[in-house]
């Protein structure tokens, strides 16, 4: 699965679609951590991501913690309604 | 949580699917599809093809940790009878020490253990049964509809 990756400026805006799961996760991961090791700020638009489950999540909290170390940030961008609610549910937990 | 439906008939359908990563996306499929069946509203829906969808990949990355590129299989099955939905696992993984599934600390921001509190965030009750031969581990979620 390949994802689409606009650039403006120091900010990357990683588009994520589909259905985001185990299996797809560490395709993500192999997007993502490379710009945030290159000291990107890293946007992920969610808008066209239709299901996320826990594996979903927990990219989204390893790029978290990645960023921080590399002084820089990942921030969440036109959170699907299906992802919001994973996400709502996600926050009683972490 | 709480969720609606109009589930109304007695059901059961089951289902095998390969023991892999790349089988989630058909389990998914294979309870949207029952549960288009049942009449279950979208909300409801989604949260429990999340459950179920949680405690398959449990079975991939936990029972079958150790052997990655088995040809094993994994059963699903759905069922409802008097407004009670029941889906069940089997598996001949590595036995599940039901002790030892549990979600972790909330002090521990990390996200492993995540999707075991969703199945019991979503469902009423998380069972592990003994597996009658060929299965080893059996997992049974109910939710009154």
């Amino acid at each position: 699965m390949k994802f689409k990756v606009t650039e403006n400026e120091n900010i990357s805006t990683v588009f994520l679609n589909g259905e985001i799961d185990m299996d797809i996760a560490d395709n993500v991961r192999e997007v993502i951590f490379p710009l945030i090791d290159s000291g990107k700020e890293v946007h992920l638009n969610m808008k066209d991501v239709q299901y996320m489950d826990s594996s979903g999540i927990s990219v989204i909290v390893e790029s978290n913690q990645r960023a921080k170390e590399k002084n820089t940030k990942v921030e969440l961008k036109e959170v699907s309604q299906p992802v919001e609610k994973v996400l709502a549910m996600a926050r009683k937990f972490l | 949580m709480n969720g609606s439906s109009i589930a109304q008939m007695n059901h059961n359908e089951k289902k095998a699917f390969l023991v892999k990563t790349s089988s989630l996306k058909d389990v998914r499929t294979f309870c949207r599809e029952v549960f288009e069946k049942l009449e279950i509203d979208q909300n409801l829906k989604d949260e429990l093809v999340l459950a179920i969808a949680e405690a398959a990949q449990n079975i991939v990355k936990h029972a079958y940790k150790d052997n990655p590129s088995s040809n094993d299989i994994m059963v699903v099955e759905v069922s409802c009878v008097n407004n009670k939905l029941k889906i069940a696992f089997y598996d001949r993984g590595t036995p599940v020490d039901p002790e030892k599934v549990k979600h972790r600390e909330l002090d521990n921001i990390r996200p492993g253990g995540l999707g075991t509190f969703f199945i019991q965030e979503i469902m009423d009750a998380v069972e592990f049964k003994d597996g009658k031969k060929p299965w080893i581990n059996h997992l049974v979620l109910t939710k009154q509809l």
